[in-house]
């Protein structure tokens, strides 16, 4: 078996589990904690609008916030935006989730998807440097907030090489590429990169307990 | 609408001695640590794990926070105040937790120490930051289970234990008790504010704070000439006037508990079907949104706060108003427990839409408020006055932008430490409540 062989069997196979099963492990284990009844009389009869709506609404902060954090702002929303490019709409990668899913979708030609890639792995350099730089980010941070930076930049680092075939044989390249996703997959369910499915509920509950309140969150 | 200068120069000086003669808990660190852990593990639920598990750690919380803007400390990002409570979580109740225990350090009497300042004296639990937070972390409810941790384990600073045992064992606050309320009721009276007293039975039950009795006497007035001229049929009673509840500050929650079990209690035997609670936000935090949980059921009576009665008076046309004809123009401070906690933000701007002044929103207002700085009993704790005059400068700030003539607030402790800072500052614009200028311009 070649490293590819196994970056792409058995590696790519028991990452999925990992992922899959971490996943559901640690969403489940945190929602299977009790709560308990709020009696107090709320404000409005159903509180599903609020917090469905708080759910959309996180993702534009008020002017009054907003002032302050746009570089954090926009920053999130252009990485979010380049690694969902680079990643849903790569020729190879589509070929790929064709073979799992059956079915697969129009490309972006190369050259968007290596400059999106490229702003991706750039943003999350200059985050990298406000972490350790920005007096706040530097007190709260601790090993997960390096450790999803690294599984995270790796694999775009990866994949611009594998495209470019630099540094080493093309199916290496590949490969090195395969086993950084995996470690992403593997990371995922036990750190912060949690966050792009808890955050759901987590906004969810504030509009709600806000809602509650009849108070917009 | 004048505060008795003597009278707020007393209290200043009575704030000095506070809490000198309360002896410390001599609890053993050992203890300590277990009794706040006991009380997260008790009052962590899903809504807070899912918080715990979510928040990235990006900082933006700092941002929202008026300790973090006046300073510029790192130490006082909200994040922060919560941390050890993410480290218990993160070893003791994550599903993760067999994973994480040993990568994560466990709570130790010194982080409690450290936290104590952080979480009495630099965070007024304003919640401005759960507004703020991307993820949707409820900021302010992770750092309070922080405040009823350290409170378990005898840690509540000595001028909150002093009020919160005075409180529950004198049923006084400030040394106010039965006899200074029926006092200051005799002296309305003489004035000819008519005050029913002791009812055995009516539809609406007014509360008062020994900060009106001792402070604001104007402000009770402002209530009872209010009341009155709707015609409802009330009642203030000697045995369960207070609405302050300093359990809910200090982080105590059976003293929380017994203060709120009071109220409901009397609200019931005198078959009250609304309780008023007066120009407080913590109060009405307690009551409003809090209370039915304390007493473990729902309350038999409808609760509101002065500005949402005088709210749905004018609306339904029982209360008029003169409209001021010189135009003072005003700008309206929200306080947090009232406003992003409590949902009464329009009300106040309808009412003083009604009197026809001259309005003018500060840069941050509603929901966005900067708190005054003094919230949740800080303004109490003498060791964190440097702190909140700093905070005081943002709120200076924001009103002088404004161009308004004065500040309009309902609440007595906002109001309060509004005057000490604008006192310290040399600063001479008028705090104002909100009832006592609508009682002012009361139609016939």
């Amino acid at each position: 078996m070649t490293l590819l062989d196994f970056a792409r069997g058995p590696a790519l196979q028991w990452s999925l589990i990992i992922l899959l099963f971490g996943v559901m492990w640690r969403i489940v284990g945190a929602l299977l904690i009790m709560a308990k009844k709020d009696l107090s009389k709320p404000r409005r009869k159903t509180v599903l609008r609020d917090g469905l709506k708080t759910i959309a609404t996180r993702s534009l902060p008020e002017h009054q916030f907003e002032k302050k954090i746009r570089f954090q702002h926009l920053s999130g929303y252009a990485w979010h935006i380049a690694l969902f490019i680079s990643v849903l709409f790569f020729a190879p990668h589509i070929m790929f989730f064709e073979s799992v899913l059956g079915f697969g979708w129009p490309h972006l030609p190369n050259p968007i998807i290596l400059v999106t890639a490229a702003i991706a792995l750039a943003i999350l350099l200059a985050l990298l440097i406000r972490r350790v730089s920005h007096p706040v980010q530097r007190l709260i941070s601790n090993a997960d907030d390096y450790i999803s930076v690294a599984v995270v930049i790796i694999p775009i680092v990866t994949g611009i090489l594998a495209f470019a075939h630099l540094g080493a044989r093309y199916e290496t390249l590949l490969a090195l590429h395969f086993l950084s996703v995996e470690a992403l997959f593997v990371w995922f369910p036990f750190g912060k990169l949690m966050h792009t499915a808890l955050t759901f509920p987590s906004r969810f509950d504030a509009g709600a307990s806000f809602g509650r309140k009849g108070v917009k969150a | 609408m004048n505060v008795d200068s003597t009278a707020f120069r007393d209290f200043r000086q009575s704030l000095e001695r506070l809490g000198t003669d309360v002896p410390a808990d001599e609890l053993s660190d050992d203890e300590r640590v277990r009794r706040a852990k006991r009380t997260f593990m008790d009052k962590i639920d899903r809504h807070m794990a899912v918080d715990l598990e979510t928040c990235i750690h990006c900082g933006m919380c700092a941002e929202a926070c008026h300790y973090y803007e006046a300073t510029q400390d790192e130490k006082y990002s909200p994040v922060y105040k919560f941390d050890p409570l993410r480290r218990f979580y993160r070893r003791e109740l994550s599903p993760m937790r067999w994973l994480f225990r040993p990568f994560t350090k466990d709570l130790t009497a010194q982080d409690l120490e450290e936290w104590q300042e952080l979480v009495y004296e630099a965070c007024t639990g304003c919640g401005r930051c759960d507004m703020m937070c991307p993820m949707g972390v409820n900021i302010s409810t992770l750092i309070n289970v922080m405040r009823e941790g350290l409170a378990s384990a005898g840690m509540v600073p000595a001028e909150l234990r002093a009020l919160q045992t005075e409180q529950r064992d004198h049923k006084t606050l400030f040394g106010v008790g039965v006899e200074q309320l029926r006092e200051l009721v005799g002296r309305l009276r003489q004035q000819g504010t008519e005050i029913p007293l002791d009812k055995e039975r009516a539809e609406v039950l007014l509360l008062t704070t020994a900060a009106e009795v001792l402070l604001f006497p104007d402000a009770l007035a402002a209530s009872a000439e209010i009341l009155n001229r709707t015609g409802v049929d009330w009642t203030l009673l000697s045995k369960s006037f207070e609405a302050a509840n300093v359990g809910l500050v200090s982080g105590d929650e059976d003293s929380q508990r017994t203060a709120s079990a009071g109220i409901v209690e009397q609200a019931k035997a005198c078959s009250a079907s609304t309780v008023i609670l007066p120009e407080s936000g913590h109060a009405y935090q307690a009551l409003r949104w809090e209370g039915a949980n304390e007493v473990g059921e729902a309350l038999p009576f409808e609760v509101l706060a002065i500005s949402e009665f005088i709210a749905r008076e004018l609306d339904s046309g029982r209360l008029k108003l003169k409209t001021a004809a010189n135009g003072h123009s005003v700008t309206y401070h929200d306080p947090c427990r009232l406003g992003r906690h409590g949902g009464v933000i329009e009300q106040p701007r309808q009412v003083l839409k009604a009197l026809g002044l001259d309005f003018h929103e500060a840069d941050s207002n509603g929901r966005e408020n900067f708190c005054c700085g003094g919230g949740c009993g800080e303004y109490v704790i003498r060791r964190s006055a440097p702190l909140r005059q700093k905070a005081f400068e943002i709120k200076k700030r924001e009103f002088d932008e404004t161009g308004a003539d004065a500040v309009i607030t309902s609440c007595a402790n906002c109001r309060i430490n509004l005057m000490i800072g604008a006192e310290n500052a040399g600063w001479n614009k008028p705090v104002e409540s909100l009832v006592e200028t609508v009682a002012a311009r009361l139609a016939d």
